[in-house]
């Protein structure tokens, strides 16, 4: 079984910010930590360190068993990379090479067919044999049938683009939790799964015997599945060696004692300084004061120079308004519709008010019922129409807007948009700071984050006057503190809001249910329903 | 201890490579193709099982074209 050590580690920014100092945790033999923090806060970074992507600027890295990573994008490939390049990246590095090394020669065969390059090809599968390359292709077919119900044979040259999100992710947790590595490094191993697939990931991690070290949002699989939780905030890290369930009260005791400690620090200061200048004082007027003024002078200088302790880390404040307004009774009526070849025809009434949550199996077509309402085309029979006033605001799952990619959050709430007025700048910093946005404001959308990005979006939202919010799986980028923001910001909204989501725990704050079956059929629950299956496809 | 080496002559890799090998340089003759498909196979030993019989006959071919300009 393998560990990670973590000392002393430090990372500086580009522009001169420190990001991490003195992190130092330990994830011992078969522990399961959990990587916390805002969005921000370096937790991705601090992943890459211990990858090794990274050389951290001071401070080591110390561990044993071979390391498995599951990157954040994954879930996300849009190139053409393959299922059998993927599976081939997160296997070991010698693995990787002897790989690398068969395809090479492959292609050195097909160019000059001589006795070098066959002997260079010969001597390529030899390696590739010696370094385990046969026994991994037998894991990857088992991992293919695993997450994608065919053997590696049929789908090893398939694009991952192919893939829903849900399905990259769990091929790339199948082979990591199959594969030979003893620490796991997961960034954000949940997002992209629906609720069966998270509730299938707890287990998982909770049954495997190697020592996983995952960053996460989910508060459900929070709960369950972290025995200790490491928090990047400050710049620097802290351990929690609990779980989750007793994590606020742990934090908030810290960073009472962190506010002490500065308080008590500050007034010895305070208290040396008034003795220094009494004494010097006192000095002036009688020449034996003069050797215990210098004396009190060096012990100011002493405790200054080592430092005040680390300050209390400034809370993260997000305030979101969504204001909205009132629309007519029926916001949207949907008569026997039904999206080509995703379900069957259903009706549906949401009224003004509504808190819906869009429920069901991945691939059910529910992202596409959102963008219908949102006015996208989408294929279509039967009538759907918004009511009086409603106007919907989209908020997209993938955050897929090229248009926005090399422009700042302060130009795009400058310039406004059809339905939404431009601010001048003073009014887009103010709402940016709201946001948490400020320090932001003025880098490409696409160098944001994905928490930054999504908060952004609920931004646009709020400028839209929108008063029919259609957000698809949105906190799924979010941290915990700016999800709690959210919940509360559309406990207080005027309108009537449809949300696609995987989140159990932001689900409970709905209160109403339409679910996508499987079956293709749609209906209403009154709770949630999070166990219906994917929808099968011909692969 | 002493590795075994599998015997040559009852290798698939080598009887298939012998018969289709022969059939192309008929001019050879049987011995000249019978050593060098064996040297080729004792040559890529340590290749995986399953890749052999095409690595065998594609180098023992190599060779026989080569020794025939």
């Amino acid at each position: 079984m393998g560990y990670v050590d973590v000392s002393a580690v430090r990372h500086t920014l580009s522009d001169g910010r420190v990001l991490l100092d003195d992190v130092s945790f330990r994830v011992g033999e078969g522990a399961r930590a959990a990587l916390v923090g805002e969005n921000g806060a370096g937790k991705t970074t601090l992943l890459r360190i211990i990858a090794g992507d990274l050389t951290p600027e001071a401070g080591s890295i110390a561990r044993t068993g071979g390391l498995g990573v599951m990157r954040q994008f994954i879930g996300s490939v849009r190139d053409d990379t393959t299922v059998q390049r993927m599976l081939v990246d997160l296997s070991p590095p010698a693995v990787r090479e002897a790989w690398d090394a068969v395809e090479a020669t492959e292609l050195a065969l097909m160019e000059t067919d001589d006795e070098r390059s066959q002997m260079a090809y010969a001597d390529a599968l030899a390696q590739w044999g010696d370094a385990g390359g046969y026994d991994a292709e037998v894991t990857w077919d088992t991992v293919t049938v695993a997450a994608l119900g065919v053997p590696y044979e049929r789908c090893k040259y398939r694009e991952l683009s192919t893939l829903s999100g849900g399905e990259q992710k769990r091929l790339a947790l199948e082979a990591l939790l199959r594969g030979p590595d003893e620490v796991l490094l997961l960034d954000e191993p949940d997002n992209y799964l629906d609720v069966p697939g998270k509730r299938w990931l707890e287990e998982r991690l909770l049954e495997t015997r190697k020592t996983v070290l995952f960053v996460s949002h989910d508060r459900e699989l929070l709960a369950r599945v972290a025995d200790r939780v490491v928090t990047v905030e400050g710049g620097t890290a802290w351990v929690h060696g609990g779980g989750f369930a007793s994590y606020h009260d742990a934090r908030t005791a810290r960073h009472e004692r962190l506010a002490e400690l500065r308080r008590r620090w500050d007034e010895e200061h305070q208290r040396l300084i008034d003795l220094v200048r009494t004494l010097q004082q006192q000095a002036a007027n009688s020449p034996d004061m003069a050797n215990r003024y210098h004396a009190m002078q060096t012990r100011l200088a002493k405790f200054e120079a080592a430092g005040p302790p680390p300050e209390r880390p400034p809370e993260q404040k997000v305030a979101m308004r969504l204001r909205g307004g009132r629309t007519g009774v029926r916001a949207v009526t949907a008569e026997q519709l039904e999206l080509t070849g995703l379900m069957q025809p259903f009706d549906l009434e949401i009224f003004y008010g509504d808190r819906v949550g869009v429920l069901g199996a991945n691939g059910a077509g529910k992202s596409h019922f959102l963008r219908l309402l949102a006015g996208q085309t989408v294929a279509h029979t039967g009538d759907w129409r918004l009511g009086a006033r409603v106007v919907p605001g989209f908020f997209a799952q993938t955050h897929a807007h090229p248009e926005w990619q090399d422009r700042t959050p302060v130009d795009l709430l400058w310039h406004g948009e059809p339905g939404r007025p431009g601010l001048d700048r003073g009014r887009a910093m103010a709402a940016l700071r709201r946001y948490g946005l400020a320090g932001a404001g003025e880098q490409p959308f696409r160098t944001m984050s994905g928490g930054q990005q999504a908060r952004f979006q609920i931004l646009l939202l709020e400028m839209s006057g929108s008063t029919l919010l259609l957000l698809d799986e949105p906190t799924d980028n979010l941290d915990v503190l700016s999800a709690e923001a959210l919940e509360e910001a559309l406990a207080a909204f005027d309108g009537t809001v449809l949300a696609v989501t995987h989140d159990r725990w932001f689900a409970r704050s709905f209160d109403r249910f339409v679910v996508f079956g499987a079956d293709g059929r749609v209906y209403e629950s009154a709770e949630p329903v999070f166990d219906e299956t994917r929808v099968q496809r011909a692969r | 201890m002493a590795m075994a080496v599998p015997s040559t002559v009852s290798d698939p890799s080598v009887r298939s490579a012998i018969a289709r090998l022969s059939r192309e340089f008929p001019d050879l003759g049987p011995d000249p193709i019978v050593l060098v498909v064996r040297t080729c196979r004792e040559e890529l030993r340590g290749s995986p099982d399953g890749a052999l019989p095409e690595l065998v006959e594609r180098l023992a071919r190599q060779r026989l074209r080569v020794s025939l300009d």
